[in-house]
């Protein structure tokens, strides 16, 4: 559980000081960045397991940091810790790719807590899946750790979200998977200001893995309850 | 934050709209009506004929002439109506711009109040939970005390900026100036500040030719001279120099406060002086603040006859203020 490297990208000093300290007494080893741009070198270089993002930053925002770091395809999952907590605040840092998200003030544990969240969330992530390392549906083959779909010889990407919740849904095939499982799953607790969120993420799926998407015959609806996977 | 902005632009513009279309339906009422008074001779001509009544060239001479009366008459009333109508809707489109305007305002403080007052007290509710939960030690306690309280102080300020800008918009500024020696007041103050700034080393230097008598009322001149020194030191950065400087000129009392710092960095200094406006740059950006203490300053010190002006590009680099207070020579200062 310990010892993995996480850094905090705060400007305000008092707050990156007493962040750090405590995460650093729960056995991770922690380093402070104050400025966006140098941020997102040193992310590139040291890949921490996980990054505590401020928003409102120097440099460069963190959205943009968190936006820049997703289009490289780093998957390092990342915390939004801001003093901004409107809805749309929340839910744009989602989905940018942002893993959870957390408005100042904030409490001690609350905070550390999501931090052990998300660990053992990559932990999960990075395991070998009971399904194996990819699905196949029809004609086009999903692969968890490239994170890619391949139909023939075309192939597309899929975001690390939409990979995971494929991953969850496929590691109970033919089970009722509800959304709040989902959720918590991919994102963890309460970081999703509905669970409705899911539904987005499965249009997009279905659009690129069901032939007609309209009458899916791989990723079912369950009316009030969730999703299942028809393989 | 951003969309409920947008909604209260919505809100305001609405009324836009239905403006327009009372211009529009005037317009088109006017035309018709001035059609119809135009051919209001022709017509009557024509009725009166296919009722039989035979007249006359003179008879028709005067009918259509009493239209074009008719019509004259008209034009002239309906357009001095026009003119009052488009100058209502004017009237009523200004006060809507000034409203999208102060909609803008509001959203800005909220935004830049939003940020300053929840980070410091993000940062005082984690250093109090750590002692709390028993996870430092005694020098850290310490510490983190210090740090606290540091964060409640700057909370404090801004509390206090904020209510003092409200009074402002709400009472007008009020002040009570009496006579006194500013060399004096000013060394006191500084004092006061220096404690206050010291543990950032930043240092704070005076430069006075002596008693210089002003009429200025001693709590506002405190909070100018505050307001100043907390920029200078905040942009000049950790262990800087604080240059303050006293000086007569003609019928002023002339005080100047320095830092060596980034400068104003292409910000319009007059801009500046307005509630919530800060300096544009990134760098100025990750300051605290919320864009209150220079509208303050200049709000104090016009109360008591003075002017603000801010310069930069001075050899050295950095910014220099310069505030000044009419001078009270030949006067006695108050006890």
């Amino acid at each position: 559980m310990s010892g993995e490297s996480l850094m905090v990208v705060e400007d305000e000093a008092h707050l990156a000081e007493v962040i750090a300290d405590n995460l650093e007494l729960e056995g991770w080893s922690v380093e402070v960045v104050g400025d966006g741009k140098q941020a997102l070198e040193r992310i590139r270089a040291a890949e921490p397991d996980l990054v505590l993002l401020d928003v409102m930053l120097p440099g460069m925002d963190g959205f943009t940091v968190c936006e820049t770091l997703r289009g490289e395809g780093s998957r390092v999952p990342i915390l939004f810790l801001t003093a901004k907590s409107g809805r749309d605040d929340r839910v744009r840092g989602l989905q940018l790719g942002g893993d959870d998200y957390l408005g100042k003030p904030f409490d001690l544990e609350e905070l550390i807590l999501r931090v052990r969240a998300i660990l053992r969330r990559g932990e999960w992530e990075r395991a070998p899946s009971p399904a194996g390392d990819a699905l196949t549906l029809g004609d086009a083959v999903v692969d968890f750790a490239t994170y890619t779909v391949t139909q023939g010889d075309r192939s597309v990407e899929l975001t690390q979200k939409e990979t995971m919740i494929l991953r969850c849904l496929a590691e109970q095939p033919g089970a009722v998977v509800s959304r709040a499982d989902i959720v918590e799953r991919v994102w963890g607790y309460d970081v999703f200001p509905t669970l409705r969120t899911v539904d987005n993420f499965i249009v997009r799926l279905r659009r690129l893995l069901e032939p007609d998407p309209r009458n899916p015959r791989y990723i079912h609806t369950v009316r009030g309850t969730g999703y299942r996977l028809t393989p | 934050m951003k969309a409920r902005g947008d909604d209260a632009e919505q809100v305001v513009r609405r009324p836009l709209r239905v403006y327009g279309l009372i211009v529009f339906f005037y317009a088109v009422l006017l035309t018709w009506w001035v059609y119809f008074f135009a051919h209001l001779g022709e017509q009557l001509i024509e009725r009166m004929e296919a009722g039989g009544t035979p007249l006359s060239d003179a008879q028709r001479v005067t009918l259509v002439d009493a239209g074009d009366e008719a019509m004259r008459m008209f034009v002239f009333e309906g357009g001095f109506l026009g003119l009052l109508v488009l100058l209502s809707v004017w009237l009523v489109m200004r006060s809507v711009q000034r409203e999208v305007v102060l909609a803008r305002q509001q959203r800005n403080f909220v935004s830049a109040v939003t940020h300053e007052l929840r980070s410091p007290l993000a940062s005082a509710r984690l250093y109090i939970d750590s002692i709390l939960m028993r996870r430092t030690d005694e020098r850290k306690t310490d510490r983190y005390l210090r740090h606290a309280r540091q964060d409640l102080e700057r909370l404090g300020r801004m509390v206090e900026d904020i209510l003092l800008t409200r009074r402002m918009a709400e009472s007008g500024v009020d002040v009570e100036p009496e006579v006194a020696d500013l060399d004096a007041q000013t060394r006191a103050e500084l004092e006061r500040l220096h404690d206050l700034h010291e543990e950032r080393g930043v240092t704070i230097a005076l430069e006075s030719p002596g008693p210089l008598l002003a009429r200025v009322d001693p709590i506002a001149y405190g909070q100018v001279l505050d307001n100043l020194v907390s920029n200078a030191a905040k942009y000049g950065g950790d262990g800087s120099t604080v240059e303050v400087e006293l000086s007569a000129d003609g019928v002023f009392v002339v005080l100047e406060v320095r830092d060596h710092g980034p400068g104003l960095q292409g910000a319009d200094p007059l801009r500046l002086q307005e509630p919530f406006v800060r300096g544009g740059d990134e760098q100025v950006r990750t300051r605290p603040g919320v864009g209150l203490g220079l509208y303050i300053v200049r709000e104090l010190v016009r109360a008591h006859g003075g002017d603000v002006s801010l310069e930069d590009g001075l050899p050295g680099g950095g910014t220099r203020a310069r505030v000044t207070f009419p001078a009270a020579a030949g006067e006695e200062a108050a006890a």
